[in-house]
């Protein structure tokens, strides 16, 4: 208890985020709880001693009430500093009921040479053969060892970045104001999350049992906004000829990333392999990969056609 | 000095932004100080405002919401976690190059080719210099340009500002 009160009290030149206020409830409690009769003069003791936080008690007068308000102070110090402790650990507590923090560690485990593969393969998925994603024991190897397994990096950069050629060229169209930036994100944002839904939903309403996480998703669908921005950043230079271009390049070439991704997620193991099987139910999901893919595209040309004049 | 302001260190950090090509220490972002960053948030707003660019607030609400992202992703990126109050920070005194950048917009337009190539030289250099530090400070491996990326994003919208 005492070190504890000594380093709370001893580091006057952390800034003041750092420190931990506890030299009120230090002068304040301790004297509520005695029913002392040299109050006054153990509040002076107490008012003298907790900034210090030495708990050496007093020579002269009242011995007794001074060695008393000191390891009380120190104990009202080190209480103080553990409801702080508790507070924050409430926060990340409730933080981590709202959102997973250790699943999205798993989806940020990348590097660079990872990161660079896998724009390759978005923009020329046609030489990869093997997409199955790597276990190891039950759980997903992280995306540094794999290059098939999913990210969260590349969705998150590429969804900023695309906010801010936006901006970028609706501000060559008019004039540049940093309001436009929010407007973007926002409509962006919001076309996301309704995509995410709708396929969430149709996942739900053909009842697919796959292994395909809300995450997975986001991830996937966050993959076509590298697309985009190439489109949108051709068009800036080399004006609608090269949009065109690069946008129907990235568009077939995401067309397949999807398929053969989606592929082995949804449909059932025995088509994963290549053996075409009947029957209603695998058409069904074949169907739906196939709108999911198809879907990429249609909201690339759609979310980029206005910023290309 | 019970200033709470400790001189050497300051200096040492500001070293440490202007010699992009010198291998950093890991130690020096234990102690976390807003001193120095809050100069050079002052200094960048002051040259806006000699160049008649008033959108003070504008710079204070992307550098907030810039330095809670960088915050949110170093700590999904590393082992770790790191606090605001490094990567404020940290943050912070790679915007020194920046604040040449807008002093020389005060005095030439930065419109044509030869401030744009300024301009992305002065982006490079504070977003290396920021990610030099991150990775030393936070023992992140094979992670330097994925940290940069982010930096860079931040930094050009601060060169934007300065720019239109």
């Amino acid at each position: 208890m005492h070190p504890a009160g000594l380093a709370a009290a001893g580091t006057p030149r952390q800034p003041s985020k750092r420190r931990i206020p506890v030299s009120q409830p230090g002068m304040a409690d301790p004297h509520q709880l005695f029913d002392d009769t040299s109050s006054a003069q153990s509040r002076g003791y107490g008012a003298q001693r907790a900034p210090g936080g030495l708990g050496y008690p007093a020579p002269s007068a009242s011995p007794q009430a001074a060695f008393l308000a000191d390891p009380v102070s120190n104990m009202a110090m080190a209480y103080g500093s553990s409801l702080a402790a508790q507070g924050k650990e409430l926060v990340d507590k409730n933080i981590d009921r709202f959102i997973p923090v250790t699943k999205l560690k798993y989806y940020f485990a990348v590097d660079t040479m990872y990161v660079g593969k896998k724009l390759g393969l978005l923009f020329f998925p046609y030489l990869h053969q093997d997409w199955e994603v790597q276990y190891q024991q039950d759980t997903p190897v992280a995306p540094r060892f794999d290059i098939n397994a999913p990210d969260l990096y590349i969705p998150a950069m590429a969804f900023i970045t695309y906010v801010l050629v936006a901006g970028l060229a609706l501000g060559t169209q008019d004039r540049f104001s940093p309001d436009l930036l929010g407007l973007q994100a926002s409509s962006a944002l919001a076309w996301l999350t309704l995509e995410v839904l709708a396929i969430l939903l149709s996942l739900y309403l053909v009842t697919v049992n796959t292994d395909l996480t809300t995450l997975d998703l986001v991830a996937f669908l966050g993959y076509k906004y590298v697309g985009m921005i190439g489109g949108v950043l051709m068009g800036l230079l080399f004006g609608k000829i090269g949009y065109y271009l690069v946008l129907g390049w990235c568009c077939v070439s995401i067309f397949v990333f999807m398929i053969r991704t989606l592929r082995l997620k949804i449909l059932a193991e025995a088509a994963a392999e290549g053996v075409p099987v009947r029957g209603a139910r695998n058409q069904l999901r074949m169907y739906l990969t196939m709108a999911v893919a198809a879907a990429q595209p249609l909201l690339m040309y759609w979310l980029t056609f206005h910023l290309v004049r | 000095l019970e200033l709470g302001i400790n001189f050497d260190h300051i200096w040492q950090k500001t070293l440490t932004v202007l010699h992009p090509l010198k291998v950093a220490d890991g130690s020096i972002m234990n102690e976390t100080d807003l001193a120095g960053p809050m100069v050079f948030c002052l200094a960048f707003g002051a040259t806006l405002l000699l160049a008649g660019k008033i959108q003070f607030g504008y710079v204070y609400g992307i550098s907030a919401i810039g330095c809670l992202g960088m915050f949110c992703l170093l700590n999904l990126m590393s082992m770790t976690g790191v606090s605001f109050g490094c990567v404020a920070s940290v943050l912070g005194y790679c915007l020194l190059p920046m604040i040449l950048l807008s002093s020389f917009a005060v005095i030439f337009s930065l419109q044509g080719m030869v401030g744009i190539i300024l301009t992305a030289g002065i982006i490079g250099w504070c977003s290396f210099s920021a990610s030099k530090i991150f990775i030393s400070a936070l023992a992140m491996e094979g992670q330097q340009l994925l940290v940069a990326y982010p930096c860079a994003l931040l930094y050009g919208v601060f060169a934007l500002i300065s720019i239109f």
